[in-house]
């Protein structure tokens, strides 16, 4: 129990220490501008809504489509695995969850059933994979902010508004996130790298740096929702949009 | 996702709660490892929102927001599918929240709650893995796999919130007073 | 006309504490900019709500506003009133809650940001605006649906001096135009060109007061600003023979010749917003890891996190975010704690500030000025050997500015070296040196030399220009 506690909060630390060295290119900034990578080719966001529906079909088609229909959809797969490689996206991730998954399934397979049904270990690993480049695909093709825009079309204005509002304080959260953790750090807290090595210092983290973030997130909640209705959110039943 | 009875600020502290969620879980993009440890992020800001905004559906909506937040950032290994991901265990833990007699200390219930999300986790991996053709012996083992190593992330994190819901109230930051 | 009245209002939030309005009452006409002082916690935040009219707890007397009446309000922080990506959409988005049709917004939105004097495309990211220019963002998103009112809430802090200029200019020509304006402040000079009621906010009612008259001291006059003291034959606690700070995308903040900071020493980092004073500050604590190799030298080493233990401390802006223990004393303790160092100095520290009385209260539950003051404490009371303030002033009145100027003085006197950013030149404080950032460059000058001609050229307007009745 001890270790798997300890291997769960390693986790989450890891993730912490992740982003908190993050500082050199947030993976997207407020401007809406990915610095990282220059290859988004959908702009518009009909065409983007296209593109998650089609994305969707190919996804489920991995779940439903009888075996005998698999080799199109692999071709589909493969083209947009091809796409996706020429407009800059990396495989590798997909290659290692690929082989872990492959690794994992056909170990069980051959436990459970002996060498003979190991092939539907192998397919079903193939069928997993095929359910996951479409999304990895549309990663590449659609900007976080065109889906995002595409998503609220099905959302009530409220949320769609907190779902814009929570995407574009992300750069923010992770800055807040940051700098917190480095003030503790400075003051003594034993969250550094090597302190959290002993799990007696875990409910430091929680305490020293995401309590203080949720009081962050409280106030700055409770300013934003005052600046949206001072300038007359929610006051008109029929809100008009921004034209883009 | 009904928004009845969601002030403007619950609502942005639902969404800010879901981003933060996403956003740590987006570190560990296509990282693999030990099965469940998302269920100690999904967790520990599912019941932070029940406790803070204290309302019926905050954790739906949370849950919601945080599936529609990894969809757009492409988070996690499900692809579109990672909606349902977070949603289920979310939506599992508000129908809990329906039946679960409020008699139940603050603890036992979140824990219960974790347990309850897990499960709703585990057997969507479950379904996926039928789905996909894996033979009924593997894929149980796969879910009492995700059943067992999620729920102890889940079960620990659930154990951190009520302290931390504690400090909250005791600093005059929360406003509701129904959960005590 | 009045647009707006407020007519004997008592208010309080909690009935032991006693009111925070006594029967205040107040008059806005077209045309009349109102400045409205006071000390942390008099009540200026409420007094805002309260014109506005989203108060949300009940008060007596009567408000009385002039139908139909529109009422503007730019909070403290623009950062945090900012709910889009774009220039346009931000200054869109009351239009579109007022059902405005999308085809008649665009003039609308032009219209408004040439009135606030932000000449930028509809289009640009708000990520690339500096500072002053979102306040003026915030400033054209109000104006968009044309109020009679205006209310600003500490702006002067938040801008440096252009910033201030720029506003004040924008805000005589909205008065002109017959617009109302209230100014909340702490800082009593500010915004003098177009005050037209000057008021104080203490003992629960506003009370007019007339601008000081007294004149205008220069740098080199201003009290115990020249402390020659002759420090070389200490080994230096800072060093660097030149520092170029540049983030890894090649962005420049700043040269420099060579720095050098000893123990004891007092030094003011000046510049305007985003010349880099807070990266400086990071990169001298070794938490700022986007910019380039640094030829530096901090305490015998380069900088890094947790290199340094309770020999160097960092106050970031806003250090009220660092509070999370239960009380006063025990958030004093945490780093005593950590270090080893003797407990005893917590309560000490509290004492000498005056707030020995909230050791035992929640840090959340005290206010601004307090907070502040506690995570400073906290961070005092370790007796480092390098110390470093973030814009440890902003947003404190003249009362807790003597506490902070008082609490630098003594930690140099023990010895600690102190480097504190600033936009401005605070004049209560005894500095050694300035070292001003501007065109890119990073000057060092000797505090009585600051009046001389070349720094003044180089630093020219960086002094406050109200000094003259703080403190």
């Amino acid at each position: 129990m001890r270790s798997l506690l300890s291997t769960a909060m390693a986790w989450f630390l890891m993730v912490i220490k992740m982003w908190v060295k993050r500082v050199k290119t947030p993976f997207f900034d407020r401007s809406g501008r990915d610095r990282t990578s220059p290859h988004y080719v959908v702009r518009s966001a009909k065409l983007c809504a296209l593109c998650i529906v089609a994305t969707l079909c190919c996804a489920s088609g991995a779940f439903f489509v009888p075996n005998t229909a698999l080799i199109p959809l692999l071709l589909i797969n493969a083209a947009l695995l091809g796409h996706g490689r020429y407009l800059g996206g990396r495989v590798r991730g997909l290659l290692l969850l690929f082989a872990i998954q492959l690794l994992i399934t056909s170990m069980l397979y051959l436990l459970l059933h002996g060498v003979e049904r190991l092939h539907e270990g192998g397919l079903a690993v193939t069928r997993i994979m095929l359910a996951i480049i479409p999304g990895w695909w549309l990663s590449i093709v659609c900007t976080p902010q065109r889906i995002g825009e595409v998503l609220s079309w099905c959302l009530p204005r409220k949320w769609a508004f907190v779902m814009a509002a929570s995407f574009s304080l992300l750069p923010y959260m992770a800055k807040e996130t940051r700098e917190i953790y480095q003030m503790q750090v400075m003051r003594g807290a034993n969250i550094t790298a090597k302190a959290l090595c002993y799990p007696k210092h875990w409910p430091e983290l929680i305490y020293c740096v995401l309590y203080p973030l949720l009081i962050q997130l409280l106030k700055l909640s409770k300013q934003m929702a005052l600046a949206a209705k001072l300038r007359g959110f929610g006051s008109h039943k029929r809100p008009t949009h921004w034209p883009d | 996702m009904s928004d009845k009875g969601f002030s403007l600020h619950d609502a942005l502290f639902i969404g800010f709660c879901a981003t933060l969620l996403v956003a740590l879980k987006g570190m560990l993009r296509l990282k693999l490892g030990i099965t469940g440890h998302s269920m100690f992020l999904i967790c520990f800001f599912y019941l932070i929102c029940y406790g803070a905004v204290g309302k019926a559906g905050a954790i739906s909506a949370c849950g919601m927001l945080a599936g529609l937040l990894a969809m757009m950032l492409s988070v996690g290994k499900g692809g579109p599918f990672i909606l349902l991901k977070f949603a289920l265990p979310a939506i599992a833990m508000d129908l809990c929240l329906l039946i679960l007699p409020t008699l139940l200390g603050l603890k036992w219930r979140f824990i219960m709650l974790a347990l309850v999300a897990t499960l709703a986790w585990a057997s969507k991996g479950l379904i996926e893995d039928l789905l996909v053709g894996m033979s009924i012996a593997v894929a149980l083992v796969q879910f009492a796999k995700s059943a067992l190593f999620g729920s102890l992330f889940a079960v620990f994190a659930a154990t951190l919130v009520p302290p931390v819901l504690q400090r909250l109230r005791s600093h005059d930051l929360l406003d509701n007073t129904e959960l005590k | 006309m009045c647009l707006l009245e407020l007519k004997a209002i008592s208010f309080g939030y909690q009935a032991a504490i006693g009111e925070l309005f006594d029967e205040l009452s107040l008059q806005l006409r077209q045309g009349e900019c109102h400045l409205i002082h006071g000390s942390t916690g008099s009540g200026k935040s409420t007094l805002l709500k309260l014109l506005v009219g989203v108060l949300s707890r009940p008060f007596s007397g009567e408000r009385v506003c002039q139908q139909p009446c529109s009422i503007g309000v730019v909070m403290q922080d623009p950062n945090v009133q900012l709910l889009r990506q774009t220039v346009g959409a931000e200054v869109a988005f009351a239009l579109e809650n007022s059902g405005v049709p999308s085809n008649k917004m665009i003039d609308l939105v032009a219209h408004a940001l040439r009135q606030a004097g932000l000449y930028v495309a509809l289009n640009t990211p708000i990520a690339n605006l500096s500072l002053g220019q979102r306040y003026r963002l915030m400033i054209a998103a109000q104006l968009v649906s044309s109020p009679q009112i205006l209310l600003l809430d500490e702006p002067w802090a938040q801008l440096d001096n252009q910033g201030v200029d720029e506003l004040t200019e924008l805000l005589f020509e909205l008065q002109r135009r017959g617009m109302a304006i209230v100014i909340v402040e702490h800082h009593r000079g500010a915004f003098s060109q177009c005050v037209t009621h000057r008021w104080m906010l203490s003992g629960g009612k506003l009370i007019s007061y007339q601008p000081c008259d007294e004149p205008v001291i220069s740098v080199c006059q201003l009290p115990g600003l020249n402390r020659r003291r002759d420090l070389s034959l200490l080994a230096p606690v800072v060093v660097s023979k030149a520092l170029t700070l540049q983030f890894n995308d090649n962005k420049l903040l700043f040269h420099s010749s060579g720095l050098n900071l000893y123990p004891g020493e007092v030094v003011a980092l000046i510049g305007d917003n985003g010349s880099g004073k807070s990266t400086l500050l990071k990169a001298l604590a070794g938490i700022q890891s986007d910019i380039g190799a640094l030829d530096l030298n901090v305490l015998g080493v380069r900088p890094k996190l947790g290199r340094y233990g309770a020999s160097l401390a960092l106050l970031h802006q806003r250090p009220s975010r660092q509070l999370f223990e239960s009380t006063v004393i025990e958030e004093m303790q945490f780093s005593l704690k950590r270090y080893g160092l003797p407990i005893e100095r917590g309560i000490g520290m509290l004492t000498k500030l005056g707030l020995s009385t909230l050791a035992n209260l929640s840090p959340h539950t005290l206010s601004y000025g307090q907070q502040h003051l506690v995570a400073l404490a906290s961070l005092a009371c370790l007796q480092p050997k390098l110390l470093l303030l973030d814009d440890p002033f902003a947003g404190l009145d003249s009362r807790y500015v003597d506490v902070v100027v008082d609490l630098i003085n003594e930690l140099s006197q023990q010895g600690c070296a102190i480097l504190l950013s600033n936009h401005r030149v605070q004049p209560q404080l005894a500095v050694d040196h300035y070292w001003c950032i501007a065109q890119q460059t990073l000057r060092c000058y000797r505090a009585e030399s600051l009046a001389g001609e070349v720094a003044l050229k180089h630093c020219d307007g960086m002094v406050s220009d109200g000094y003259q009745d703080v403190g």
